[in-house]
């Protein structure tokens, strides 16, 4: 047959003339080629933090001269420091010993050294100098190393900005990361660097650049690392430094034998629930051996802390010896008061709004005797202080008799020191006030604080978050000793929770890896029923994000990012939240516009306008608005309301009613007013070029008028269940049971202990006598709450005459205390058998054919 | 991590591990080929063909397609070869075979060229010992459906309009495809696979074809 058709079947001859002879008719192809070296990068991770570090350093030379600067302070201060110690003469510097000059009678600072042999021999006989050279030199040329490799990379990375993205070095600082990261995700398109999909989104990059610190916030928020102690002496307090955060990023994301087997995925053994044990006794003895290594390194880490202060601070200490009372944020708060996702700069600029509130909040607690005491050294110094200067004015020789200069500068210091300890006359404080200012800026604050501003264990706990810069720096230096102890004793315990909490909240993300699942911010996940995502969470007590994290989260990230995308049920939340606090705020517009001439015209004064108007609205009508008021405006009204003073409280009440309504406005918020007030002033820049940065004052404006009001309707909400949100989550701590327990992590405190001793303030619940509209219109949105109307518990009355939503009037103050009513109401049995324990472990056994835990989000 | 990973599974008694890995690692190759590029002087080039053979296997009812090169052929029958010699014969025994392709990356003088990978095919096989020849001629059929499954998906996947390389100029083309073989041009690829026994440690071995 073939053979048949073959012979019918004749090949046409060619009759076009245009083909060239003797070539065949071929589709001819041009390529494209790789014209741009960006295209399918491999490690997208190390890519995307390079060139966000990149970003944050102001451009190539600034970066390099930085790191090439604190090269050389290296090996300053290994030269510096044995220098000091082997070629100087102190007898000759003390003067306890005579140069014998030929001529002049000087001494010179040459003088004081020793010459150069007899120096070197010294360094080379003394063994421990040596040994100490050696390890240094060692750390410095692996160091030297590390940046010559960085310059490398570095240098690719400035070639993708200048060539890719288009910015040149010099005109980088003016761009913010966002739109740094608009132009990523537009040369996403054409150039994909991430070959998964086409388009890159903004939580894509943030995932990868945050992939580690998303791990970390979520086991601080939900107290899985040791970082809280109970110390004889000291009390509870936390320590958390430099060196334990190492360590643990060491033991979990990128040591030997960590968790993770590359930038971007968890081990897969570490994904099967099957042979949890094991792998936690591994995990444990990995621990252990750490924690030795830590303890055989820990001399030479001590020398090189103590070195390191001494040379970095001293200095400092010296010019402005106030530096040591000042504050910083410690390492513990940062991680506390991170969001999920969210970037270095934006924390720091989040905190340092915060800063002038918290350290004056701080300032508010000063002990009366050490007043009394500080009034009085202070007198006495300084009265010795003006006689020697008085002596030194009239006759300057007097500075040359021993001591004197040293008595001057220690009674200056000393005086300094006494000083801060004496409150400023002419100031009022009112602690709650700051503290919701404070909340306006760090966005994350335990329940019982509210309202407990004033007290002593408040103040303490804040600490926690603000220490004193000298606490820090005394923390630092302690860490080498204490680290070991903490790896071996504390964190080893942990290993089966930390081997339970890679597996549980870990999940691959399609085109960025594992990630931590919190940081997906699916309030349907990892939502909190007491933070406005009840009734859409599915989590269980284990899975949720602790102090409204997730929720929070999501917002901040959202109104960071007005371009993000979320999938439609976070969509969803959001607008349905924006739309509220929209609605509170602009409601109150024209009231404010009648009641005072100012008409202010930016949105953000509208966000501003608020509060006040609302505050000045009900201090007329007082009770009236909460009873008939409609359901959602009574509800966050009063949530806006209680953002401005509470204005019959203590000192701060006369003040208050004396300023008209004006400062009234500016009481209420000053820190947002105030960024208001800058992003408002720029409004003639508005159209001009600096828009970006106006729109990111508005978003931080925003992100604190939305983080203030889910905390008050939080307060709403949650009404006397406050003990299952404690500042410290006791049973963490007791980790004892989740090794000697088969199921991980089962028992637990069974009464976890509220660190805050009660009062007559402390949170008085009634059972409300009428079931009706005035219930269900205070707890609109917490649906099972109106269910049971007879067990109907009111929200906290932390100050009897505070008031604190709708129902104020229906709790008497003499109201009887019920706490038993609370038992039946949903999740609290469940948090009295001791709270975040994982539920979600499966069983022993039944789960070694299980599928690793991971889903795939795309 | 910037790479796609798909993942296929199939359950085979010991005699016909070589025949399934052929026929998936095959059926990805046919399509991850193109004919030799001839560049002209412009910078353009054209495609020679490539021809496509059916193969029966012997111990799966079952036939599929792949390019008729025997170089290629042979490169992969010899990675199959040692994956099987490496699985031992006859007993119960899990395998991993990944097929990888990748595309280079030239790098200033202090680095190495980079490989990044942009595909990798997973194949997992799990090896089954069959009691009698009934079962094995159940296995058989059942085999063959599995694979012709398979083949489906992969197909599937390659439809997808996803990331490829980019085609290359004259003097990158090395960094995309293979260009040691006569008749066909595969994109760059490696074979590499991984032998989980009996108490359930796994080594891999690094088989390279380049």
């Amino acid at each position: 047959m073939a053979a048949h058709f073959d012979t019918e079947y004749q090949r046409l001859e060619a009759s076009y003339s245009d083909s060239p002879t003797g070539e065949e008719n071929l589709l001819v192809h041009v390529p494209d080629g790789n014209k741009s070296p960006w295209h399918h990068i491999e490690n997208l991770d190390l890519f995307f933090q390079r060139v966000y570090n990149l970003h944050q350093k102001n451009g190539f030379t600034c970066m390099l001269l930085g790191e090439v600067f604190e090269l050389v302070q290296l090996l300053f201060v290994v030269g510096f420091t044995v220098f000091l110690a082997n070629c100087v003469d102190y007898d000759i510097l003390f003067a306890n010993k005579f140069v014998n000059h030929t001529d002049s009678s000087k001494v010179t600072l040459p003088d004081a050294f020793l010459p150069v042999d007899v120096c070197s021999a010294s360094i080379r006989d003394n063994v421990a100098v040596m040994f100490v050279l050696m390890i240094s030199g060692v750390f410095w040329l692996h160091r030297l190393i590390k940046f010559i490799y960085n310059v490398c990379c570095y240098w690719e990375i400035r070639s993708f900005y200048t060539n890719a993205l288009k910015m040149s070095m010099a005109e980088l600082p003016y761009f913010t990361w966002q739109e740094v990261q608009a132009r990523i995700v537009e040369i996403q398109k054409e150039h994909q660097i991430c070959i998964h999909k086409k388009e890159l989104t903004e939580l894509d990059i943030y995932h990868r650049i945050l992939r580690f610190k998303n791990y970390m916030v979520a086991m601080v928020n939900k107290s899985l690392l040791p970082v809280r102690f109970r110390p004889p002496l000291l009390g509870e307090s936390v320590f958390y430094t430099r060196g334990l955060k190492y360590n643990f990023e060491l033991i979990f994301f990128w040591g030997p034998g960590s968790l993770f087997e590359s930038e971007w995925s968890l081990k897969p053994q570490y994904k099967r629930g099957g042979n949890r044990l094991e792998l936690a006794d591994k995990l444990a003895s990995r621990i252990l051996w750490i924690g030795i290594a830590n303890l055989l390194l820990c001399p030479v880490v001590l020398v090189w802390q103590i070195l390191y202060a001494f040379f970095s601070y001293t200095e400092v200490i010296k010019r402005e010896p106030g530096s040591l009372g000042a504050r910083c944020w410690s390492l513990y708060g940062r991680c506390y008061l991170r969001h999920f996702n969210e970037l270095d700069h934006e924390l720091m600029s989040r905190l340092s709004k915060g800063y002038k509130a918290s350290s004056r909040y701080m300032n508010c607690f000063l002990s009366p005797l050490l007043t009394v005491v500080a009034k009085n050294v202070a007198f006495f110094a300084g009265s010795l202080l003006a006689v020697l200067i008085a002596l030194t004015i009239y006759d300057e020789d007097v500075l040359a008799v021993e001591h004197v200069l040293s008595s001057i500068t220690l009674l200056g210091v000393c005086i300094t020191v006494c000083r801060s300890f004496i409150p400023d006359k002419h100031l009022v404080y009112c602690p709650e006030q700051l503290l919701r200012l404070i909340l306006a800026h760090i966005h994350y604050m335990p329940d019982h604080w509210q309202g407990n501003a004033h007290r002593y264990e408040t103040r303490d706990q804040f600490s926690q978050l603000f220490q004193y810069k000298a606490v820090f720096i005394l923390e630092e230096l302690t860490s080498p000793l204490v680290t070991p102890f903490i790896l071996i004793f504390s964190l080893r315990r942990k290993s089966l929770e930390i081997i339970d909490f890679f597996r549980n909240f870990t999940v691959e993300v399609v085109g960025v890896g594992d990630t931590c699942s919190f940081a997906q911010m699916d309030i349907r996940q990892h939502g909190h029923p007491a933070w406005m995502s009840e009734g859409k969470t599915e989590a269980s007590i284990y899975q949720q994000a602790e102090d409204g994290k997730t929720e929070l989260s999501l917002m901040h990230f959202a109104i960071t990012n007005p371009q993000w995308q979320p999938p439609t049920e976070t969509t969803h939340f959001i607008s349905q939240l924006k739309e509220r606090v929209q609605r509170e705020t602009t409601g109150d517009r024209q009231t404010l516009t009648s009641l005072s001439g100012s008409e202010p015209r930016s949105l953000i004064a509208n966000f501003l306008a608020g509060p006040p108007s609302l505050a000045s609205l009900h201090l007329g009508r007082d009770g009236s608005l909460t009873d008939h008021g409609p359901v959602g405006v009574s509800d966050g009204a009063s949530a806006l309301r209680s953002l401005s003073v509470s204005s019959t409280r203590g000192s701060c009440s006369s003040t208050h009613r004396s300023a008209g309504h004006a400062s009234s406005a500016s009481r209420a918020m000053p820190g947002s007013s105030t960024d208001a007030r800058t992003a408002s002033s720029g409004s003639s820049v508005w159209e001009g070029q600096l828009t970006s940065l106006v729109l990111s004052e508005y978003a931080s404006t925003e992100m604190s008028i939305h983080a203030l009001y889910i905390h008050e309707l939080h307060k709403q909400q949650s009404g006397g269940e406050l003990s299952r949100h404690t500042w410290h989550r006791q049973d963490s701590d007791d980790s004892s049971d989740s090794v000697t327990e088969e199921g991980g992590s089962g028992g637990g405190n069974p009464n976890p202990r509220n660190p805050i001793p009660r009062s007559h303030t402390f949170p008085i619940s009634t059972p409300i006598s009428t079931p009706g509209p005035i219930p269900s219109s205070n707890s609109g949105p917490n649906p099972d709450r109106g269910t049971t109307p007879g067990q109907e518990v009111t929200p906290l009355q932390s100050n009897s005459q505070r008031r604190s939503g709708g129902n104020t009037d229906s709790v008497g103050p003499g109201g009887r205390v019920v706490r038993s009513v609370r038992v039946p109401m949903g999740g609290w049995a469940e948090d009295g058998r001791g709270g975040r324990h994982p539920d979600t472990v499966p069983e022993e056994g039944s789960e070694d054919d299980m599928p690793p835990n991971t889903h795939k989000v795309t | 991590m910037n790479c796609r990973s798909e993942v296929l599974e199939v359950s085979v008694e010991g005699r016909q591990v070589d025949e399934a890995m052929l026929a998936l690692l095959h059926t990805i190759l046919l399509h991850r080929s193109t004919g030799k590029f001839h560049y002209k002087k412009e910078g353009t080039y054209s495609i020679g063909t490539v021809g496509t053979q059916d193969i029966d296997c012997d111990y799966i009812d079952f036939s599929f397609v792949r390019v008729s090169s025997d170089e290629l052929d042979r490169v992969i029958r010899k990675a199959v070869g040692e994956f099987k010699d490496a699985m031992g014969n006859g007993t119960d025994g899990m395998g991993q075979i990944s097929l990888e392709f990748y595309q280079k990356k030239k790098s200033r003088w202090p680095f190495s060229d980079e490989c990044i990978p942009w595909e990798v095919w997973s194949i997992k096989v799990n090896v089954v010992n069959l009691a009698n020849e009934q079962e094995r001629q159940i296995c058989r059929e059942k085999v063959g459906e599995k694979l012709g499954e398979k083949v489906i998906n992969i197909v599937e996947v390659i439809n997808q309009h996803e990331y490829l390389p980019k085609m290359p100029t004259q003097s990158e083309v090395d960094n995309v495809f293979d260009t040691s073989l006569k008749d066909v041009q595969p994109y760059l690829y490696k074979i590499t696979f991984q032998i989980t026994d009996t108490l359930g440690t796994s080594k891999t071995t690094w088989f390279c074809a380049y």
